[in-house]
């Protein structure tokens, strides 16, 4: 219900808000406008030449510098930046050919070249405004008889108000190069007929939505994803509830006041959570392929060696797989539940033990929602591992093809599929059409999950 | 007082069922969870190496020679160089990514900037998208770099990408006081000495439980390795045994006994902050 | 071993929500000053912006002599002490208390490695800054644990100590660096009842043997009570009442103070006040109860209360009221009480009942009361007692401000007055009024402030007796057998007045006062403060001065109240004081108000337009009232003026307010 009254304001305050969007951009922008406006001679030669109106103010090391930034990026615009851009739109027009020794344009890697060439000129403008700025808060200090701040003192904030920055500096561009950068390709990829026969040296081009089409619209790709999808969302809610449950049933089970040795009991399941996952996944392929112990029992008791995993087993590989993903991640949200239940409240047990309730009660009304609400982010987190769980059906069945499927099996969650469409089979836009399909589910769905979650409604409760 | 005297009976009956079963459930999960961890030892003392010369989980004969030749012959699968790379690769990614994360987990915690906001729910939405569609741009990238087939390579990927995952430690720095950081300012420590000096040994039990997770991850990762290591003699242990066939099913035990045993002793030594740490992250978003 | 000083001190979130408003102290060396009100108050919020934790929104804070507004904590000479201790949890108790030595460092001079001065080529000693050493450390560390009696646990960690130690090593950090400010917020309210009482003696001990000025914030009446020189009573970002606590206990500036201050709460009752001849009738709302006071008692009361009509607060504090039947024979001012439940508290009895005989004495309502008797006296419920209340311990506060309506200085005196033929007769004397109190003949109120009586006049007049009250004096004269209260700078008037005898000569301010017929002003006050608007802006003359035996053009930058296009060059304390007010160029981006007194315009050539509506002759001086544009001021002149003038206010005497946000700047 709040759901729906939160969608009902939404929707009625929608014309304030749009009302309210020029004032917003004036707030927004009342800055620019104070400088472009009140900005002096120095402020202005600092937005043509970086760093020349902190040299005017005899700030050598800093206007030095900023000089020293602005013909860098004027070099590598030169250089490779204008080319790298422009290559962004184009993705390359000259086509290789090896007959007539030309190097042809590889535009997958002007894609990304392009992109980087945008962070570079993102990062630039961000200089170049702060350039600006600076140049207008040291107008601002001399117009109000203020010392303005020196290098020495500004650098030496960088350990102490602005540690953040200094902190935050590699991270940041580490986390740009290597998981914005190439999520940023991976959406635009979705966009681009790049895969099947169109792999460099052939050339890539911008196809708009015709991807997506592909997919939802009948074909060789949609009967194939819808199956799947099928399949996904049940493994994604079944697994996630098996380990969410067992595990907090066990860690229950071990933080009874009767169980002793609880350490010893404990490490087993530790055990199997310490060992690395494929190795645990390997192991159970050996365990149940035709010539593992299981099927060795089998033929002694007179019966037929089944493929558990084998093309036709559909249910029974299924069945494996969510026995075997329990065995692995049952372990870690039982040690999750058992550092959660160790922080719980016990004063409330002991008033619902006065006041009469079993264990099943006592269970339903406290447990449960205490450690939902602490749990959730874990929760929606979980699931969507669960959802991406690559590596169950990857080390279990491999990359098997099955009828009625295209490039992929009936075991096969979605990112497997898309794992033998890109990587296997070079369908790569396919693939990141599907992979951002995938995220627009999961998305909703963890949204939705937390909204509707104990821990969204009630976050005095337990407090 | 006989009616009493039943119900206090019945009670105690009520209790020694409720504890035999308990231990019951309890041996069988002890036995689901250790059962195949034994049949994995036990292949590795296995004589011979096929899967198919067992006695259903049992070896015929046992013998140390799957070991022999796991250290030995290195021709066509050189293990103890893998381990070496494997070790070489997780350290070196455990303690940058680690020093990384702490620092962003700190930053988002402590400090009240611009672009803080914008910054969390940025990590928030790129934590949805499937990571591997990704590795194609990043393979393209190290192409580019000329990382490729190069541990250096790896190790730049595993600690740029730990700090995606900085929120459980934020969870942790959450719960210590800002008065103690107001405390030492005053005192005149600058931001920086509050972060080395207290900071970061209140925040002892989340470091563990930080270097844990960036080591276990390149340690038994094989996506990554699998694409960006050519060379056999690079790879890691993951991607060497996943070459494994059927028939060397015991070098596959005993191998994967060696890559499991340093792991398994890291979580029984620390398993408290594991838990601990666990807990951190999850009660606090 | 210093003083601050908070002028106009505001905190106000980017929301817009002011959690301190207009904070105006000035706090003398070794004082103990404790901050209190319930939460939410905005002390702490004070506490940390002095402490340079919270940043100041508006204002000037000074510590000694100097401004420390964005300051870093660290060099404001402070120190602080937190609710939760705030510990080091990882460190001995010795590293908690020498860390804030080991981040400092002190002037010495160099020295070689036996300790012996390095002299430079002159000879002179050379000065160098160095850490303390770890004798130096040990020693301060030993002396601060001394004081605190903590010596023996140095070597522990803090979780190895109970919440009392933990207090007292949060002391010792503290008072370790002898700072010039201890700034303690709540540092007693995780400790148990005794413990408390017990740290907040050695609080005051501490401070009596640092001889340092200790700024204390709590929520607990008591503790302000007991430990405080001066208090600050503060409620939703407003200061309610600063005094000692003595004075804030019999003299509550409002309800609010009177009620947070003292337990058991007083009591408020609703009633009327109805003045007949020289007794006041006073009936209680909600109840039978009424008692008759003679006049004299409650001189002090505002007189628009006086007529029946208003209902207000009327208090009394449980001692004030008493059950005894010596003390309710000998009373005149009886009310009957019935008694519904007592709490014994040992020494005394607090007696729970109702002034209404049908109330149940539990819930707080506008009838019910408590009174403090003997102890071990027994009271039978549902019993009616006579009660007798001690007039010289009512407090009446109005009912929709809560302000006191009989306030310590009074504002006004009240007086019938009869105007006829330009004359006015009050206390006895004819008057001549001036032509500016142009008032037609009648009778009519007439409202004299305390302060429009001056000392230099010709109505003869008895000093009855002179009361100190924070800095003021407040006289009661004897005019012709009337009462008049006078109130006076103590150090400005105070010799003119001691005139043996006691006799002495006044004259009344004209230009103050306020006539009024049927609540209505026939004659007001004319306004001592004219408010212009107007921006503050900057502008760059070139300007000859001598670099180095050069003569040079230099740009020099001059700055200016602009108002109605009027330029008029600030001097550089105004421009100083808003410049430290502001932040980047706001001072040039804001909108002010500026005010002065009408003493403060000159009239002159150039300055701004200004049209002479009416000039004011007040006698003595005489005004004018013009306008610019759509405001009107008044100017003090000695000229006939007319038409259209031009206005050049002496600006060094401006005060400054930020429009947008309503600060006081200056």
């Amino acid at each position: 219900m709040k759901v729906i009254e939160k969608f009902k304001n939404f929707f009625k305050t929608l014309p304030d808000k749009f009302k309210a969007i020029p004032y917003k951009l004036a707030k927004k922008f009342a800055g620019a406008k104070e400088i472009l406006v009140q900005g002096n001679g120095k402020v202005s030669a600092s937005m043509i030449v970086m760093g020349l109106g902190q040299l005017l103010n005899k700030q050598w090391a800093k206007g030095i510098m900023l000089l020293f930034i602005q013909v860098a990026f004027i070099v590598y615009f030169v250089l490779t930046g204008a080319t790298d851009l422009f290559g962004f739109f184009t993705l390359g027009t000259r086509a290789g050919n090896a007959w007539y020794g030309i190097e042809g344009d590889n535009s997958v890697v002007m894609l990304i070249m392009g992109i980087l060439a945008i962070l570079i000129i993102i990062l630039y403008i961000a200089i170049y405004i702060a350039n600006i700025k600076d140049a207008y808060r040291t107008q601002c200090a001399l117009d109000t008889l203020k010392k303005p701040v020196s290098f020495k003192q500004e650098v030496g904030t960088l350990l102490d108000k602005n540690f953040h920055k200094t902190a935050l500096a590699l991270p940041v561009i580490g986390v740009c190069v290597f998981s914005i950068l190439p999520i940023v390709f991976m959406i635009l990829i979705a966009f681009t007929n790049y895969g099947d026969n169109i792999v460099p040296p052939a050339l890539v081009d911008w196809v708009g939505l015709e991807n997506f089409g592909k997919i939802l619209s009948l074909g060789q790709f949609a009967p194939t994803f819808f199956k799947i999808f099928g399949w996904n969302m049940l493994w994604a809610v079944l697994s996630t509830a098996i380990n969410y449950f067992a595990g907090l049933g066990l860690a229950l089970l071990l933080n009874k006041k009767c169980v002793k040795g609880k350490a010893i009991w404990r490490a087993f399941p530790i055990l199997a959570y310490a060992i690395p996952g494929f190795i645990t996944l390997l192991g159970f392929k050996f365990m149940f392929s035709y010539g593992g112990p299981i099927n060795y029992y089998i033929q002694q008791a007179g019966g037929e060696a089944v493929g558990f995993l084998g093309l036709d087993a559909k249910w029974s590989a299924r069945f494996i797989g969510l026995i075997v993903n329990a065995w692995i991640s049952i372990p870690s949200t039982m040690l999750l539940a058992t550092g959660i239940l160790s922080n719980a409240n016990t004063d409330l047990y002991e008033a619902a033990r006065v006041d009469g309730a079993s264990a099943w009660k006592q269970f339903i009304k406290i447990t449960l929602p205490y450690v939902l609400f602490a749990t959730t982010p874990v929760l929606i987190s979980q699931f969507i591992g669960n959802f991406n769980n690559f590596g169950i059906f990857y080390f279990l069945r491999g990359s098997l093809n099955v009828d009625g499927y295209f490039l992929a099996s009936d075991t096969d969650l979605l990112i497997n599929w898309l794992y033998n469409l890109s990587i296997n089979n070079n369908y790569y836009s396919i693939g990141a059409a599907i992979s951002l399909i995938i995220f627009i589910i999961t998305s909703v769905i963890s949204l939705a999950v937390y909204v509707l979650s104990p821990s969204y409604k009630q976050e005095e409760t337990f407090r | 007082m006989n009616q009493a005297k039943v119900k206090v009976a019945k009670a105690k009956t009520k209790k020694v069922l409720n504890v035999l079963i308990t231990y019951c459930i309890l041996i069988v999960v002890a036995f689901i969870f250790f059962f195949p961890c034994l049949w994995l030892i036990l292949a590795s003392f296995s004589k011979s190496g096929s899967i198919y010369s067992f006695d259903g989980f049992f070896p015929v004969e046992y013998g140390f020679d799957s070991f022999k030749t796991l250290f030995t012959d290195t021709v066509m699968y050189n293990y103890p160089q893998w381990f070496l790379n494997t070790l070489f690769i997780a350290s070196m990614s455990c303690i940058l990514g680690t020093i990384l994360t702490i620092l962003t987990a700190y930053c988002m915690s402590r400090f009240r900037f611009k672009s803080r906001k914008a910054m969390m729910k940025t990590t928030l939405v790129l934590g949805m998208f499937p990571s591997f569609m990704g590795t194609i741009a990043v393979y393209l990238i190290m192409t580019q770099f000329n990382l490729i087939n190069q541990h250096w390579g790896l190790i730049l990927i595993y600690s740029a990408q730990a700090p995606m995952g900085y929120m459980v430690q934020k969870g942790f720095f959450d719960t210590i006081p800002y008065s103690i950081d107001e405390a030492a300012r005053i005192d005149g420590a600058s931001n920086f000495t509050v972060f080395v000096k207290f900071t970061l040994p209140m925040a002892k039990p989340m470091l563990v439980y930080t270097a844990l997770t960036a080591f276990t991850w390149p340690w038994s990762d094989f996506i990554l390795p699998k694409m960006l290591l050519v060379d056999r003699d690079l790879y890691t242990v993951a991607v060497g045994l996943m070459s494994l066939g059927e028939t060397e099913f015991a070098r596959f035990a005993a191998g994967s006994i060696f890559i499991a045993i340093p792991i398994i002793v890291l979580y029984f030594c620390l398993v408290k902050y594991m838990i601990n740490g666990m807990a951190a992250g999850a009660v606090k978003e | 071993m210093a003083n601050l000083s908070l002028k106009h001190i505001y905190k106000v979130y980017p929301n817009g929500a002011k959690a301190v408003n207009d904070f105006n102290m000035q706090i003398e060396d070794k004082e103990f000053i404790v901050f209190v009100g319930p939460s939410g108050c905005g002390k702490s919020t004070t506490l940390r912006m002095i402490a340079g934790l919270e940043e100041i929104t508006a204002g000037e804070l000074k510590i000694g002599d100097m401004v420390v507004n964005g300051m870093e904590p660290k060099d404001r000479d402070i120190a602080m002490v937190f609710q939760n201790y705030a510990l080091y949890p990882h460190m001995t108790i010795f590293e908690n208390i020498a860390f804030g030595l080991r981040m400092r460092k002190i002037p010495d001079i160099k020295r070689d490695k036996a300790g012996n001065p390095v002299l430079d080529k002159n000879g002179k000693e050379i000065p160098v800054m160095r850490h303390y050493n770890k004798q130096e450390l040990t020693a301060k560390v030993t002396e601060a644990a001394e004081i605190l009696g903590i010596t023996e646990y140095l070597k522990r960690k803090p979780k190895e100590m109970s919440g009392g130690q933990r207090q007292r090593v949060a002391l010792g950090r503290a008072i370790v660096r002898r700072p010039k400010v201890m700034l303690l917020d709540e540092p007693l309210s995780n400790l148990d009842a005794k413990l408390r009482t017990q740290m907040r003696s050695e609080i005051v001990k501490l401070h009596k043997k640092l001889q340092t000025t200790f700024i204390y914030v709590t929520h607990d009446q008591v503790e302000a009570m007991t430990m405080g020189t001066r208090i600050v009573v503060m409620k939703d970002g407003f200061v309610k009442q600063i005094d000692t606590p003595k004075n804030l206990y019999r003299y509550p500036a409002n309800k609010f103070v009177a009620g947070f201050i003292g337990t058991p709460q007083m009591n408020f009752f609703q009633g009327t006040l109805t003045k007949d001849g020289d007794s006041v009738h006073i009936a209680f709302k909600r109840s039978d109860a009424k008692v008759t006071v003679p006049y004299s008692m409650l001189m002090k009361t505002m007189p628009q209360y006086l007529d029946g009509t208003k209902t207000v607060y009327i208090g009394f504090r449980a001692e004030d009221i008493a059950l005894e039947e010596d003390k309710v024979a000998a009373s005149n001012a009886k009310i009957k009480v019935r008694i519904s439940h007592s709490e014994e508290l040992g020494t005394e009895t607090l007696v729970y009942g109702d002034i209404n005989m049908d109330g149940d004495g539990f819930d707080e309502t506008s009838t019910r009361v408590i009174i403090k008797s003997a102890g071990f006296k027994e009271y039978q419920s549902d019993t009616v007692c006579e009660a007798a209340l001690n007039i010289e311990g009512i407090h009446l506060f109005d009912i929709d401000t809560e302000e006191s309506i009989m306030p310590r200085l009074p504002e006004y005196n009240y007086a019938d007055c009869k105007v006829s033929a330009g004359k006015l007769a009050i206390l006895g004397q004819s008057i001549a009024l001036p032509s500016a109190v142009n008032c037609s003949d009648g009778e009519y109120d007439l409202l004299l402030p305390t302060d429009a009586v001056t000392f230099d006049g010709d109505i003869p007049a008895e000093i009855t007796s002179t009361e100190d009250i924070n800095g003021k004096l407040l006289i009661t004269l004897s005019v012709n057998g009337k009462k008049l209260f006078a109130v006076t700078d103590c150090s400005a008037d105070g010799e003119k007045i001691s005139v043996a005898d006691g006799k002495i000569k006044i004259g009344i301010d004209m230009k103050k006062i306020i006539i009024r017929k049927n609540s209505e002003d026939v004659i007001s006050p004319m306004p001592l403060v004219n408010g212009l608007n107007g921006t503050f802006v900057m502008e760059k003359l070139p300007e000859m001065t001598v670099v180095n035996g050069k003569e040079k053009k230099v740009k020099k930058a001059h700055y200016y109240l602009l108002i109605d296009g009027t330029k008029l060059e600030a001097p550089a304390e105004v421009y100083n004081k808003l410049f430290a007010a502001t932040s980047d160029r706001k001072a040039f981006n804001s909108a002010y108000r500026y005010e002065w007194t009408p003493y403060d315009f000159a009239v002159s050539g150039d300055g701004i337009r200004a049209q002479v509506e009416e000039t004011l002759d007040y006698g003595a001086e005489k005004f004018v009232r013009c306008t610019v544009g759509e405001e009107v001021i008044y100017v003090k002149t000695d000229k006939r003026l007319s038409g259209t003038v031009h206005l050049v206010p002496d600006v060094s005497k401006v005060s400054i307010i930020e429009s947008e946000r309503q600060i006081r700047i200056l």
